[in-house]
């Protein structure tokens, strides 16, 4: 995707062109879906992060360098709507609220667990076990393979953050992951 | 198999079961056509109701906050007092003022401020005297006066509003009369505001047959408000016709393209002046690099407002559907405005 030509897309589309804001949003919304949902479980939430963020997409554009990667400005917006949602006061109130409504139930990500073997499942759980910050770092590290330096651009906060944020998130992630038994280890491998 | 491999195999498999529920697609859509409605429409009214908003500042002591802040949405600049005695518009409305009330030119300009291609505004008040002061707010296009606020202009004691009904008028008759031109021919209504706090009156101004009044004026306290109303809200006066011509005989080729009201204000030029410009055998090109303005400008605002009235009417289904993007569209126009802001008149096209 040529930035000169997203640019150009993201110009008329904050001067009301409908065409311009389609093509757009057909080219990005299954990649700034697929992040949202690693960062934000439940589904009504996400709808309200994903509506967000196309809506405040003109207001950074004042921001968004021609020489740097689309996506980067891009998940840069993702990114901060996202913890613009966790910051809102009265969601963390109903967040509790759901924390209580909820806590028998396994959390869920798309899919049912029951569709979900139980490798995944293993996996699905120990991602939730991360702290949001930790999470952040996780999924622009192994989902958009983004260096850690510049998680750090994105996220707004120092290198060293970064790299302790990310060790940390691994120390979880590998301490929930050893107890799987070596067949499920070795099943993991195959894949 | 390192952990990093694992995370980073799980997180893309798992990425592509995952569907962007449609719901979320069309609700995002709608929000988006939403907005830009609203928006759309907020820059109609803002334009149209300029003038109305100054008067309802003034009279509604609530709004007085709010409308500052949507004029100052279409950036206006502040200007000096030279700027306002070289600016064309400004210089126009003075000398339309001193030759009106002739006292006014020992009056020193206290606030001036133009919106560029909308509104060039000027306050003047009295050095000592009663402190008489008036706001002229011209039409920065086509340099017609849009508002007029006259405040102070009757003794403290006395304010205009103590005056009898007669009286008001005759004023109100007066600064028109002056300002704008002659009132004779228009149906005349007054009424008094329902204003518990303070008492207001409404005078309307209509031509015959009309439905809406042509000048509307608000008198308040000790300030007398007059509002242009008629010939804002139709555009088509706006218009001018056959801006060649070929054998003497108007030519009627160009008009859709260049009754634009952006390309005026790209131009800082009425329709009217730009006509005169043509006749005198100038493209629109030449008359535009006298402007500063590239080519490239002219083109570009010219080529969007077309490919918008395309995309407009094929949502209406004025047209047939061309399924072209506007890329596609802009690209296709641009050879005809080409054509067209390097015609000159009485040439062959």
């Amino acid at each position: 995707m040529q930035n000169e030509y997203m640019y150009q897309l993201l110009q008329k589309m904050k001067e009301g062109d409908q065409q311009a804001f389609r093509t757009m949003y057909d080219a990005t919304y299954q990649d700034v879906y697929r992040t949202v949902s690693f960062l934000v479980d439940h589904q009504q939430d996400r709808e309200d992060v994903m509506n967000e963020i196309y809506m405040q997409m003109w207001t950074s554009l004042a921001n968004y360098d021609t020489n740097r990667p689309f996506h980067f400005w891009l998940n840069g917006l993702v990114i901060r709507q996202v913890q613009r949602f966790r910051v809102k006061s009265w969601r963390r109130f109903r967040i509790f609220e759901r924390i209580r409504a909820f806590s028998q139930e396994e959390p869920h990500w798309d899919q049912p667990s029951v569709l979900m073997d139980g490798t995944k499942q293993m996996i699905t759980q120990a991602i939730q076990k991360l702290t949001d910050k930790q999470r952040s770092v996780i999924v622009l590290r192994f989902f958009h393979d983004y260096k850690l330096e510049e998680i750090a651009t994105l996220l707004e906060i120092p290198l060293g953050t970064v790299k302790s944020r990310y060790h940390a998130g691994l120390q979880v992630l590998r301490k929930n992951l050893s107890n799987l038994p070596p067949e499920r280890m070795e099943e993991i491998n195959a894949n | 198999m390192p952990i990093e491999r694992k995370i980073r195999e799980y997180l893309h498999k798992e990425a592509e079961t995952m569907e962007c529920p449609p719901a979320i697609s069309k609700r995002i859509e709608q929000s988006y056509s939403q907005y830009f409605q609203r928006k759309r429409s907020e820059i109609n009214m803002k334009k149209r109701l300029i003038s109305g908003l100054v008067a309802t500042a003034i009279l509604i002591p609530t709004a007085a906050f709010a409308a500052p802040n949507l004029i100052e949405m279409l950036t206006r600049t502040p200007m000096t007092v030279e700027q306002v005695k070289v600016d064309e518009v400004g210089k126009a409305t003075l000398e339309k003022l001193y030759n009106a009330f002739p006292e006014t030119k020992s009056f020193e300009i206290i606030n001036a401020s133009k919106v560029q291609g909308v509104q060039t505004s000027i306050i003047l008040q009295e050095k000592g005297g009663i402190g008489k002061k008036i706001s002229l707010h011209t039409n920065g296009i086509t340099g017609a006066l849009e508002h007029v606020n006259q405040e102070n202009w009757e003794p403290k004691e006395k304010p205009l509003t103590a005056l009898t009904d007669q009286e008001i008028r005759s004023k109100v008759d007066y600064l028109i009369d002056k300002m704008f031109g002659n009132i004779e021919e228009y149906e005349f209504a007054m009424e008094q505001m329902e204003n518990p706090n303070q008492k207001t009156f409404m005078l309307n101004y209509t031509k015959k047959g009309s439905k809406t009044p042509f000048y509307q004026v608000f008198v308040q306290d000790n300030t007398i408000s007059v509002s242009l109303i008629g010939g804002e809200t139709t555009p088509l006066n706006n218009k001018v016709e056959g801006f060649f011509s070929t054998n003497g005989k108007p030519d009627y080729t160009a008009d859709s393209f260049l009754n634009d009201e952006k390309l005026f204000s790209l131009l800082k030029i009425s329709p009217t002046e730009l006509k005169q410009e043509l006749a005198k055998g100038k493209s629109v090109v030449e008359i535009a690099a006298s402007k500063n303005v590239s080519k490239q400008q002219v083109i570009d605002v010219i080529a969007n407002t077309q490919a918008e009235g395309q995309i407009q009417g094929e949502n209406n289904n004025d047209v047939p559907k061309s399924n072209r993007s506007s890329e596609q569209m802009l690209k296709a126009v641009e050879p005809k405005v080409v054509q067209v802001i390097e015609h000159k008149t009485e040439t062959p096209w």
